[in-house]
């Protein structure tokens, strides 16, 4: 018994230097296959919710994410709101827009921008819509963060 | 007999038996590396050519070494600390070729370009149970250190090496331990056992945290290691303050207290993944073992363990606690040869060398594999230096 | 009366969350089986209930005294403080249960802790006056009545279905044979603490400039 138990002790000790191995050997496909099979994501907290629309202007886009409530559990009752605006070289020296982030056909926001100081002024025109979080740059535009509430 | 009388079975390494034993020890593991390094393709310009051969050399004379005398702890401490140094000067001349400075933008985090650490895995399990995403802005698959290739280093060596990752795997780790060998003797010699407890509370605390407000609390608030890495651009009180945060932990924690007391502090009293990678001794094929009848119990493994990871408690049982790192330190100065690498389900004491060996293989990939490529970049970037002046471009 | 235990169950999730950070270090630093661990959840979910009542009342009596942005954070922020201060007295100091390693000479404070209730309790009802978000909707929701028992139904039935989501954290008591959980549960009592002194210390700062 003791001497079975060496034997499997001894094989797993071996096997560690395989799984050394394989680690450096297969990094790339092993990690493609635990983002597929896990179906994990960055969390949109960190890099803003998927795009829902795109509005194009002359010489820029304005992109709107996905207002995020996502929680541990369930939702949460204060969320955020990414706006892009990009390329940076095609944007005007002020940006003003009405915003209708959740596409019921009426305006809920006016934001106005100006890229060069980054600086930004909002006008909550639908009550869940709060305050501006931030303003940020991107590698290629300006982006800014709004705080919500849940419907 | 005196417990500092010479040690019994001393190995004799100046037999031609122990050269020609180490060589052909050596010899699979000079592929391997070889391998690795490499990719079966050499360097195209001559000074990475040059930097990868003295790496490579570099590499071979410590596996060599320590297989040939017998001695794990002084070569592997060496070569960690050598690691983390490049790691950090290859990290940070990097950062600054492609974003101009070392601190991340809020840019950079938005397109999900901050290289993933380990240090943050225990505080994103939790929400990725659950929403299944990972709190941190990375990329998933794309650039380097990326979300997927670092979660599978981190696995396969949690399998292979249990919580060795500490000692053999983590490119922060060399920093307290180069730090901690410094001075001779210990300034300050008794620390409240207590405080071994502190990385399990941090733990606890921070994985509650971050599964809470959905954000890496660790890395944003408290990471020592950010000061030879990347921080955040300072651009509100908030940031300021962080940084005020991490830079006082990592003078503490990284180099004051290790200098004081000739320990890893910041491993052993605070680092979170730390408690969190104790677990995965749990499940690792090796660990350490005194043989009790040996153990003349003189406590020198219990005074000099970097980590804190044994008591008298643990020492009178035969084993380390769940936090050793299997750095080999308490193996190569108990003067009673009493502390061996083991293999669980085999006897102690029997084929420990054997044991040492098979343990040295996997970690020692581990370790040249990371720090491989680290040493030829710092060294590269250094020789560009001297050239031309800037390590950059 | 129904609106209050389905707007608790609706937001049991969160103020689980809120309050876990301070409930299991308790739960762990009290180092009990998990039946004596119901006793502490008792008591916890008692001090919480006291303050979510002592708020009912409040928002009947004074109609929403904290509408003003600036004053809620200025009391939420003291509460925090408080809350902080009392996290490291009992991860350090108190006497009724094991500290971490006995690190501070502990006599004149001795008898300031027999005059203090069950800490779990104190700890309740710090929580139970500000950490849940949830809590300022029902606390809202309270405002609205006309009479101080329906706003005290509001708050009580709140209550009592957010407590649902508590009921199964009692078990980390399974794990009480390991002495180290105590310690551990301690030590992390600490660090909360040095977290909401810096939430606690914003929070006054905010409402500081505010004003
Ligand atoms: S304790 Fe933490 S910092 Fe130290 S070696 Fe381990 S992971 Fe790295
Ligand atoms: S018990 Fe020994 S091998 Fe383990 S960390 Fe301490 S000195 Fe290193």
């Amino acid at each position: 018994m003791s001497r079975l138990k060496s034997v499997l002790a001894y094989t797993a000790a071996v096997l560690a230097l395989l799984i050394a191995l394989a680690t450096f050997t297969g990094m790339d496909s092993f990690g493609r296959k635990l983002v597929s099979v896990t179906g994990i994501k960055v969390s949109p907290w960190m890099i803003g919710g998927e795009v829902v629309s795109v509005i194009e202007h002359e010489g820029y886009q304005t992109v709107i994410h996905r207002p995020v409530f996502d929680g541990l559990f369930s939702e949460r009752k204060k969320g955020m709101l990414q706006i892009d605006w990009t390329p940076q070289q095609g944007l005007p020296a002020r940006v003003d827009e009405l915003i209708d982030f959740d596409r019921d056909g009426k305006d809920d926001f006016h934001i106005v921008l100006n890229p060069e100081s980054n600086k930004a002024g909002l006008e909550a025109i639908n009550p869940r819509v709060v305050s501006i979080e931030g303003c940020y740059t991107l590698k290629d535009g300006r982006a800014a963060r709004l705080s919500l509430y849940h419907d | 007999m005196s417990v500092f009388s010479p040690r019994p079975e001393m190995p004799a390494p100046s037999t031609a038996r122990g050269i020609v034993r180490a060589v052909l020890l050596t010899l699979p593991m000079l592929l391997l590396i070889a391998m690795m390094m490499t990719q079966g393709e050499l360097p195209k310009d001559s000074l990475t050519r040059a930097v990868t051969a003295i790496t490579y050399a570099l590499l071979g004379a410590v596996f060599f070494l320590m297989v040939y005398k017998k001695e794990t702890y002084k070569y592997r401490a060496a070569l960690f600390t050598i690691v983390a140094v490049c790691f950090s000067i290859a990290f940070i001349a990097n950062l600054v070729e492609m974003r101009g400075s070392m601190a991340v933008s809020r840019a950079d985090m938005l397109a999900g370009e901050t290289p993933f650490c380990h240090l943050v895995i225990p505080m994103v399990i939790i929400p990725a149970a659950f929403t299944r995403t990972i709190i941190f802005p990375g990329s998933l698959l794309e650039g380097f250190a990326n979300i997927a290739s670092m979660l599978i280093l981190w696995l396969g060596a949690s399998l292979a090496l249990g919580r060795g990752w500490c000692s053999w795997v983590c490119f922060f780790g060399g920093f307290d331990e180069g730090f901690s060998r410094l001075r001779k003797k210990a300034l300050i010699k008794k620390i409240a056992p207590v405080w071994t407890y502190l990385p399990w509370a941090v733990l606890l605390t921070l994985a509650l945290i971050s599964a809470l407000t959905l954000s890496p609390f660790y890395c944003e608030w408290l990471c020592p290691f950010k000061a030879v890495t990347e921080f955040e651009q300072i651009t509100s009180f908030k940031i300021l303050l962080q940084t005020i945060i991490f830079a006082s932990l990592f003078i503490l924690l990284v180099v004051i207290l290790p200098l004081l007391t000739r320990r890893r502090t910041q491993c052993g009293l605070f680092c979170p993944f730390a408690a969190f990678q104790s677990l995965a001794n749990k499940i690792n094929i090796f660990d350490l073992r005194i043989d009790t009848e040996k153990c003349k119990n003189c406590r020198l493994c219990v005074k000099d363990c970097p980590t804190f990871s044994l008591d008298e408690n643990s020492v009178g049982r035969g084993k380390t606690l769940m936090s050793c790192t299997k750095c080999g330190k308490c193996v190569d100065i108990c003067p009673q040869r009493a502390v061996t690498y083991h293999i669980k389900g085999t006897p102690v004491a029997v084929g420990s060398d054997t044991a040492r060996i098979l343990f040295l293989y996997p970690a020692f990939i581990f370790m040249s594999a990371i720090g491989g490529s680290m040493i030829v970049s710092a060294l590269t970037r250094i020789f560009k230096l001297i050239a031309t002046g800037s390590m950059i471009g | 009366m129904l609106q209050g235990f389905i707007l608790g169950i609706a937001s049991g999730t969160a103020c689980l969350a809120y309050c876990a950070p301070v409930l299991v270090p308790v739960l762990l630093g009290e180092g009990k089986n998990i039946q004596r661990n119901y006793v502490i959840l008792g008591q916890y979910l008692g001090g919480r209930l006291c303050g979510y009542l002592l708020f009912a009342l409040l928002a009947w009596a004074v109609r929403f005294p904290l509408s003003g942005l600036q004053d809620r954070e200025l009391v939420f922020g003291v509460v925090y403080v408080v809350l902080a201060l009392f996290l490291v007295y009992y991860g350090l100091f108190n006497h009724r249960a094991l500290c971490a390693g006995q690190i501070i000479e502990q006599r004149p404070i001795k008898r300031f802790s027999n005059r203090l209730p069950p800490m779990p309790l104190v700890f309740g009802f710090l929580s139970g006056v500000t950490l849940c978000p949830p809590f300022l909707l029902a606390f809202t929701e309270a405002a609205d009545k006309v009479a101080v028992w329906q706003s005290l139904l509001v708050f009580f039935t709140f209550f009592l279905g957010t407590s649902l989501y508590f009921l199964p954290i009692p078990l980390v008591g399974a794990f009480n044979r390991f002495d180290a959980l105590q310690k551990v549960g301690k030590l992390a009592a600490v660090v909360v603490a040095v977290y909401y002194l810096y939430a606690g210390l914003i929070k006054i700062a905010g409402g500081v400039i505010v004003s």
